[in-house]
Protein backbone atom coordinates (compact mmCIF):
# COMPACT_ATOMS: atom_id res chain seq x y z
CA UNK A 1 0.00 0.00 0.00
CA UNK A 2 1.25 3.70 -0.85
CA UNK A 3 2.53 5.69 2.06
CA UNK A 4 0.56 8.31 2.95
CA UNK A 5 1.32 11.35 2.11
CA UNK A 6 3.03 13.42 5.05
CA UNK A 7 1.58 16.64 7.00
CA UNK A 8 4.41 18.36 8.66
CA UNK A 9 2.85 18.72 12.06
CA UNK A 10 -0.35 17.61 11.53
CA UNK A 11 -3.96 18.82 9.80
CA UNK A 12 -4.88 21.16 12.67
CA UNK A 13 -2.18 23.56 12.17
CA UNK A 14 -2.10 23.05 8.42
CA UNK A 15 -5.81 24.50 9.03
CA UNK A 16 -4.44 27.16 10.40
CA UNK A 17 -1.71 28.12 8.32
CA UNK A 18 -3.94 27.71 5.27
CA UNK A 19 -6.70 30.26 6.92
CA UNK A 20 -3.80 32.52 7.45
CA UNK A 21 -2.19 32.52 3.53
CA UNK A 22 -5.96 32.95 2.53
CA UNK A 23 -6.39 36.04 5.53
CA UNK A 24 -3.37 37.73 3.44
CA UNK A 25 -3.93 36.64 -0.10
CA UNK A 26 -7.24 38.65 -0.09
CA UNK A 27 -5.26 41.67 1.68
CA UNK A 28 -2.79 41.97 -0.86
CA UNK A 29 -5.00 41.57 -3.69
CA UNK A 30 -6.56 44.81 -1.70
CA UNK A 31 -3.23 46.41 -1.66
CA UNK A 32 -2.79 45.54 -5.67
CA UNK A 33 -6.38 47.11 -6.37
CA UNK A 34 -5.30 49.70 -4.10
CA UNK A 35 -1.96 50.55 -5.85
CA UNK A 36 -3.69 50.53 -9.61
CA UNK A 37 -6.10 53.10 -8.21
CA UNK A 38 -3.70 55.45 -6.60
CA UNK A 39 -0.25 55.19 -7.98
CA UNK A 40 1.25 58.39 -7.42
CA UNK A 41 -0.12 57.45 -3.32
CA UNK A 42 1.93 54.33 -3.45
CA UNK A 43 5.12 55.26 -5.81
CA UNK A 44 5.71 58.31 -2.82
CA UNK A 45 4.63 55.70 0.06
CA UNK A 46 7.89 53.77 0.40
CA UNK A 47 10.00 57.18 1.18
CA UNK A 48 8.06 58.06 3.85
CA UNK A 49 8.21 54.81 5.60
CA UNK A 50 11.67 53.75 7.79
CA UNK A 51 13.71 51.42 5.42
CA UNK A 52 15.96 50.73 8.49
CA UNK A 53 13.03 49.27 10.66
CA UNK A 54 11.55 47.39 7.46
CA UNK A 55 15.07 45.22 6.89
CA UNK A 56 15.29 45.45 11.03
CA UNK A 57 12.34 43.13 10.95
CA UNK A 58 13.03 41.11 7.73
CA UNK A 59 16.25 40.07 9.30
CA UNK A 60 14.55 39.24 12.37
CA UNK A 61 12.32 36.96 11.02
CA UNK A 62 14.47 35.06 8.86
CA UNK A 63 17.11 34.99 11.39
CA UNK A 64 14.69 33.59 13.74
CA UNK A 65 12.97 31.25 11.20
CA UNK A 66 16.19 29.65 10.82
CA UNK A 67 17.21 29.03 14.27
CA UNK A 68 13.94 27.24 14.34
CA UNK A 69 14.89 25.10 11.31
CA UNK A 70 18.21 24.50 13.14
CA UNK A 71 16.07 23.82 16.24
CA UNK A 72 14.24 20.83 14.32
CA UNK A 73 17.57 19.92 12.84
CA UNK A 74 18.73 19.07 16.65
CA UNK A 75 15.62 17.22 17.86
CA UNK A 76 15.70 14.90 14.63
CA UNK A 77 19.50 13.66 16.47
CA UNK A 78 17.71 13.40 19.24
CA UNK A 79 19.75 16.54 20.95
CA UNK A 80 16.89 18.21 23.43
CA UNK A 81 19.17 19.98 24.89
CA UNK A 82 20.22 21.42 21.81
CA UNK A 83 17.04 22.12 20.62
CA UNK A 84 16.35 24.49 23.21
CA UNK A 85 19.32 26.63 23.03
CA UNK A 86 18.36 27.02 19.13
CA UNK A 87 14.47 28.29 20.38
CA UNK A 88 15.89 29.76 22.98
CA UNK A 89 18.06 32.51 20.11
CA UNK A 90 14.93 32.18 17.92
CA UNK A 91 12.54 33.81 20.81
CA UNK A 92 15.01 36.08 21.67
CA UNK A 93 15.40 37.10 18.17
CA UNK A 94 12.30 37.18 17.62
CA UNK A 95 11.13 39.88 20.52
CA UNK A 96 12.99 42.01 18.51
CA UNK A 97 10.43 42.32 16.04
CA UNK A 98 7.67 43.85 18.15
CA UNK A 99 10.05 46.32 19.52
CA UNK A 100 11.53 47.57 15.95
CA UNK A 101 7.66 47.86 15.52
CA UNK A 102 6.77 50.12 18.73
CA UNK A 103 9.86 52.54 17.98
CA UNK A 104 9.10 51.97 13.88
CA UNK A 105 5.53 53.40 14.48
CA UNK A 106 6.66 56.35 17.15
CA UNK A 107 9.17 56.82 14.20
CA UNK A 108 6.14 57.46 12.13
CA UNK A 109 4.01 59.59 14.09
CA UNK A 110 6.88 61.94 14.77
CA UNK A 111 7.02 61.86 10.35
CA UNK A 112 3.43 62.17 9.81
CA UNK A 113 2.88 58.58 9.09
CA UNK A 114 -0.40 58.33 10.39
CA UNK A 115 -3.65 55.66 10.18
CA UNK A 116 -5.73 58.25 8.58
CA UNK A 117 -3.11 58.79 6.01
CA UNK A 118 -3.45 58.18 2.33
CA UNK A 119 -4.13 54.96 1.45
CA UNK A 120 -0.53 53.86 1.07
CA UNK A 121 -0.41 54.45 4.62
CA UNK A 122 -3.67 52.83 5.41
CA UNK A 123 -3.03 49.82 3.66
CA UNK A 124 0.55 49.71 5.06
CA UNK A 125 -0.95 49.47 8.71
CA UNK A 126 -3.41 47.16 7.82
CA UNK A 127 -1.38 44.67 6.58
CA UNK A 128 1.54 45.42 8.98
CA UNK A 129 -0.90 45.47 12.18
CA UNK A 130 -2.35 42.27 10.92
CA UNK A 131 0.91 40.66 10.83
CA UNK A 132 1.84 41.73 13.94
CA UNK A 133 -1.06 39.75 15.15
CA UNK A 134 0.40 36.82 13.81
CA UNK A 135 3.64 37.10 15.32
CA UNK A 136 2.15 37.53 18.70
CA UNK A 137 0.54 34.32 18.83
CA UNK A 138 4.04 32.88 17.26
CA UNK A 139 5.92 34.29 20.09
CA UNK A 140 3.23 32.85 22.42
CA UNK A 141 3.39 29.29 20.66
CA UNK A 142 7.57 29.33 20.78
CA UNK A 143 6.98 30.14 24.89
CA UNK A 144 4.95 26.58 25.02
CA UNK A 145 7.26 24.81 22.61
CA UNK A 146 10.05 25.89 24.83
CA UNK A 147 8.48 24.23 27.97
CA UNK A 148 7.55 21.40 26.35
CA UNK A 149 11.38 20.78 24.84
CA UNK A 150 12.56 21.52 28.41
CA UNK A 151 10.08 19.18 30.36
CA UNK A 152 11.16 16.63 27.86
CA UNK A 153 7.84 16.39 25.71
CA UNK A 154 10.12 15.73 22.60
CA UNK A 155 11.75 12.47 21.11
CA UNK A 156 13.63 12.72 18.11
CA UNK A 157 10.73 9.63 16.99
CA UNK A 158 8.00 12.35 18.10
CA UNK A 159 7.74 15.65 17.59
CA UNK A 160 5.34 16.49 15.82
CA UNK A 161 4.09 19.62 18.19
CA UNK A 162 7.93 21.33 17.19
CA UNK A 163 7.24 20.76 13.65
CA UNK A 164 3.56 22.08 13.88
CA UNK A 165 4.62 25.28 15.04
CA UNK A 166 7.98 25.45 12.84
CA UNK A 167 5.38 25.56 10.68
CA UNK A 168 3.63 28.06 11.56
CA UNK A 169 6.67 30.45 11.93
CA UNK A 170 7.78 29.88 8.62
CA UNK A 171 4.30 30.86 7.13
CA UNK A 172 4.51 34.07 9.11
CA UNK A 173 8.11 34.47 7.64
CA UNK A 174 6.73 33.66 4.78
CA UNK A 175 4.41 36.31 4.46
CA UNK A 176 6.76 38.82 6.27
CA UNK A 177 8.66 38.28 3.19
CA UNK A 178 6.01 39.24 0.46
CA UNK A 179 5.17 42.55 2.92
CA UNK A 180 8.69 43.97 2.73
CA UNK A 181 9.32 44.41 -0.77
CA UNK A 182 5.19 45.81 -1.15
CA UNK A 183 5.52 48.46 1.25
CA UNK A 184 9.30 49.53 1.56
CA UNK A 185 11.32 48.51 -1.09
CA UNK A 186 8.55 48.36 -4.70
CA UNK A 187 9.30 52.04 -6.08
CA UNK B 1 25.85 18.66 1.48
CA UNK B 2 24.43 18.34 4.99
CA UNK B 3 21.16 19.77 6.01
CA UNK B 4 22.99 21.91 8.98
CA UNK B 5 25.14 23.75 5.96
CA UNK B 6 22.14 23.61 3.90
CA UNK B 7 20.54 26.00 6.30
CA UNK B 8 23.43 27.78 7.01
CA UNK B 9 23.61 28.81 3.44
CA UNK B 10 20.36 29.47 2.85
CA UNK B 11 20.38 31.75 5.63
CA UNK B 12 22.94 33.74 4.32
CA UNK B 13 21.71 33.98 0.52
CA UNK B 14 18.89 35.13 2.64
CA UNK B 15 20.65 38.24 4.35
CA UNK B 16 22.35 39.14 0.86
CA UNK B 17 18.56 39.19 -0.97
CA UNK B 18 17.76 41.03 2.20
CA UNK B 19 20.38 43.63 1.98
CA UNK B 20 20.30 44.21 -2.14
CA UNK B 21 16.54 44.77 -0.98
CA UNK B 22 17.24 47.67 0.89
CA UNK B 23 19.54 48.48 -1.80
CA UNK B 24 16.88 48.92 -3.93
CA UNK B 25 14.65 50.58 -1.90
CA UNK B 26 17.18 53.57 -0.86
CA UNK B 27 18.07 54.13 -4.36
CA UNK B 28 16.19 52.38 -7.23
CA UNK B 29 14.02 54.66 -9.12
CA UNK B 30 10.62 52.88 -10.51
CA UNK B 31 11.04 51.12 -13.66
CA UNK B 32 10.31 47.70 -15.50
CA UNK B 33 13.38 45.89 -14.82
CA UNK B 34 13.55 47.23 -11.19
CA UNK B 35 9.96 45.46 -10.90
CA UNK B 36 11.06 42.52 -12.46
CA UNK B 37 14.33 42.33 -10.14
CA UNK B 38 12.36 42.80 -6.73
CA UNK B 39 9.72 40.23 -7.67
CA UNK B 40 12.43 37.81 -9.03
CA UNK B 41 14.14 38.05 -5.40
CA UNK B 42 10.73 37.93 -3.60
CA UNK B 43 9.87 34.76 -5.51
CA UNK B 44 13.49 33.41 -4.81
CA UNK B 45 13.83 34.22 -1.03
CA UNK B 46 9.87 32.67 -0.93
CA UNK B 47 11.46 29.48 -2.78
CA UNK B 48 13.83 29.23 -0.13
CA UNK B 49 11.80 29.32 3.21
CA UNK B 50 9.29 27.04 1.52
CA UNK B 51 11.59 24.07 0.20
CA UNK B 52 14.79 24.51 2.85
CA UNK B 53 13.37 25.77 6.13
CA UNK B 54 9.70 24.50 5.87
CA UNK B 55 11.25 21.40 3.80
CA UNK B 56 7.94 21.20 1.66
CA UNK B 57 9.29 19.38 -0.96
CA UNK B 58 9.02 15.98 1.61
CA UNK B 59 5.48 16.83 2.11
CA UNK B 60 2.14 15.98 0.28
CA UNK B 61 2.63 17.55 -2.91
CA UNK B 62 -0.89 19.39 -2.65
CA UNK B 63 0.57 21.62 0.62
CA UNK B 64 3.57 21.81 -1.38
CA UNK B 65 1.88 23.26 -4.17
CA UNK B 66 -0.41 25.67 -2.48
CA UNK B 67 2.46 26.93 -0.72
CA UNK B 68 4.88 27.40 -3.57
CA UNK B 69 1.64 29.01 -5.49
CA UNK B 70 1.69 31.43 -2.56
CA UNK B 71 5.04 32.39 -3.00
CA UNK B 72 4.32 33.50 -6.41
CA UNK B 73 1.41 35.82 -6.39
CA UNK B 74 2.61 38.83 -4.94
CA UNK B 75 5.78 38.58 -7.42
CA UNK B 76 3.28 37.92 -10.14
CA UNK B 77 1.06 40.71 -9.10
CA UNK B 78 3.90 43.01 -8.79
CA UNK B 79 5.27 42.65 -12.67
CA UNK B 80 0.92 42.59 -13.53
CA UNK B 81 -0.03 46.06 -12.19
CA UNK B 82 3.15 46.97 -13.80
CA UNK B 83 2.22 46.67 -16.89
CA UNK B 84 -1.28 46.77 -16.91
CA UNK B 85 -2.11 48.87 -13.82
CA UNK B 86 -4.18 51.80 -15.39
CA UNK B 87 -5.89 48.59 -17.99
CA UNK B 88 -6.83 47.10 -14.52
CA UNK B 89 -7.90 50.07 -12.78
CA UNK B 90 -10.22 50.95 -15.58
CA UNK B 91 -12.20 47.69 -15.30
CA UNK B 92 -11.97 47.77 -11.45
CA UNK B 93 -13.24 50.85 -11.13
CA UNK B 94 -16.87 50.86 -9.60
CA UNK B 95 -19.66 52.95 -12.07
CA UNK B 96 -20.15 56.68 -11.04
Amino acid sequence: MAEPARIPGGKAIWVGIFAELTEFTLMFLVYFFARINHPQAFHEGPQKLSLAAGTANTVIMLSSSYFVARAVLAMRKGRSDITLRWLFAAFVTAVGYPIIKVLEIRWNLDHGVVGRGDVFQMSYYYLTFNHLVHVSWGLLGMVWIMFRTGFGAYTANNHSGLIAFASYWHATDLIWLMIFPLFYVLP
Amino acid sequence: MTTANKLNLSWLILMILTLSGMLVGEYAEAGFWITVSVAGVTALKGRLIIDQFMELGQASPLIYRIVKIFGLVVPALMILTYLLGSELAQVTQLPD
